[in-house]
């Protein structure tokens, strides 16, 4: 829960003084997103490297310790990616011309040239586009990032529930770790799978009755605020020059490498 | 089962965010126009509660642990559509905040949980519980029922789509351009775990919050929640209460 807490809810990195933070979240998410889809489209695997070699020199300038990117990139779905990727270097998943033979548990496995590079494609492609979603995140105070949403046009339902459902994420987590704490220290022992799904169930259950409560409350306080039906977001970006040159910059590797 | 980006191919992803335009408008309007005021902030709570209930581990024989989805539970709270939003926007956190699921697929992972997900076990819950007393077994087993089934058809729709990847993208030697592995492999993987574990998982979360809200239905729980003037839609009442 604290490593949860830590990665997804801390904005220390968006608060640095480094490139990336400096520029307007509109303008970063526009070309993160440029990037993203030609990370899909390549089929160049030194494209592909190329692009995450982009990305690590990103996080230097923008202040971001290598070490904790390269965790927060690598750990998870690159290495989950990885590790499902590897049986489809053998020809029993990709016949093809055979590259080299490898004896595990007495079973002799033949890895084959489409099988070997379509995996390390695979894992290229999956780590950069991690890497750019990881950087644009935690360069990003998380508030205007999910106010950015709002230059694509999406109804004003879902940006309103979404700055709102980000607030109680926060309150709701408090619950549980309370409730988490509450109950380890009443059981103190291992429980019998059946009474945990019970304690997990009853936990989700007197969640759902808590936000319920909430409901009210909530609304009372929106209506103290002018709330008449109709949302109002502040909208406070500003792009200056260095914004459009990143810009730029960003359409010039996209188009060249198309 | 969120699919990360690298995953599915350019054509998978446009077509499913092109399926999913269309959806996320009608439930936009929908809610829009049934959804009162004073129920604004239900739809975040059940964002909230919906990207939660994927923190919850469940026990599980054998000493391991699973978490579920719960997007049959927030459909049977909330209604198809309201859940629909509730859902999609649970999944744009984890995707641009937590990096679980990924941008360039998240029109494929809304349509395999915030739209198959919810749709499929809200109706089938629907109706296996038709003219069930809001207090019944029937409608606790309906509940693990639906999302038992929920979630596999999901699972399938998933695997579908990873082993679609091989057949639409690759090279004139045969290698894969994005997922590795073909319908021989996808489907029986996703299906497989997901009835054998998660499905179960899904099933028992959804049955037992759905008891024990029967049991302590202190704040008027279910009804006013879920009555057709408010956030869910379609609910049906019964001796004036709605589950």
């Amino acid at each position: 829960m604290s490593f949860f807490k830590d990665s997804v809810f801390s904005d220390e990195n968006a608060s640095k003084n480094g490139f990336l933070q400096s520029l307007d979240p509109r303008i970063k998410t526009i070309t993160f997103l440029l990037f993203l889809v030609q990370i899909l489209l390549t089929r160049n695997i030194f494209i592909l490297l190329c692009l995450y070699a982009v990305s690590v020199l990103l996080a230097c300038f923008s202040k971001i310790r290598l070490g904790f990117f390269l965790k927060r990139t690598w750990v998870f779905i690159p290495l989950f990616s990885l590790f499902i990727a590897i049986p489809a270097i053998f020809s029993i998943f990709t016949p093809g011309e055979p590259l080299t033979t490898v004896k595990i548990a007495g079973l002799t496995l033949i890895i084959t040239r489409p099988g070997l590079s379509g995996a390390a494609l695979f894992i290229a492609r999956v780590v950069t586009s991690v890497s750019f979603v990881v950087l644009l995140n935690i360069t990003t105070k998380h508030f205007e990032l999910l106010k950015v949403l709002r230059i694509f046009k999406i109804p004003q339902i879902f940006v309103m529930t979404l700055g709102m459902c980000y607030r109680y994420i926060f309150l709701f987590i408090g619950i549980i770790e309370n409730t988490h704490l509450a109950v380890k220290s009443r059981v103190g022992i291992k429980i019998r799978p059946k009474k945990g799904q019970r304690i997990v169930a009853s936990n989700i259950t007197s969640l759902w009755q808590r936000s319920y409560q909430l409901n009210e409350d909530v609304y009372q306080a929106m209506l103290s605020r002018g709330y008449n039906g109709e949302p109002l977001v502040l909208n406070n970006f500003k792009a200056g020059w260095q914004d459009w040159l990143w810009l730029l910059c960003a359409l010039t590797i996209f188009i060249t490498i198309r | 089962m969120h699919i990360p980006d690298g995953y599915l191919g350019p054509t998978t992803c446009g077509f499913f965010y092109a399926v999913m335009l269309p959806i996320w408008a009608v439930a936009s309007k929908i809610v829009k126009k049934t959804l009162k005021a004073k129920q604004v902030p239900m739809l975040a709570i059940g964002a909230a509660f919906s990207f939660v209930i994927m923190m919850f581990n469940v026990p599980i024989i054998g000493g391991s642990t699973g978490h579920a989805v719960g997007g049959v539970l927030v459909a049977i709270l909330l209604g198809p559509w309201a859940a629909c939003i509730a859902i999609t926007v649970a999944l744009v956190i984890q995707a641009l905040l937590f990096g679980d699921g990924g941008i360039t697929a998240f029109g494929a992972n809304c349509f395999n949980l915030a739209f198959i997900l919810p749709f499929v076990g809200y109706y089938i819950y629907q109706a296996l519980t038709y003219r069930a007393p809001a207090i019944s077994n029937r409608r606790v087993l309906a509940a693990g029922i639906a999302g038992y089934v929920g979630i596999n058809i999901a699972a399938l729709f998933t695997g579908v789509e990873f082993g679609l990847q091989p057949l639409l993208h690759h090279t004139a030697a045969g290698q894969a351009l994005y997922c590795p592995y073909g319908l021989n492999v996808s489907v029986p993987a996703m299906a497989g775990e997901h009835l054998l574990i998660f499905g179960w998982v899904e099933a028992i979360v959804t049955a037992l919050v759905i008891k024990f809200l029967q049991k302590q239905d202190t704040n008027g729980f279910p009804p006013k929640t879920c009555g057709n003037d408010t956030v869910g839609l379609n609910a049906e009442t019964t001796n004036g209460r709605s589950l």
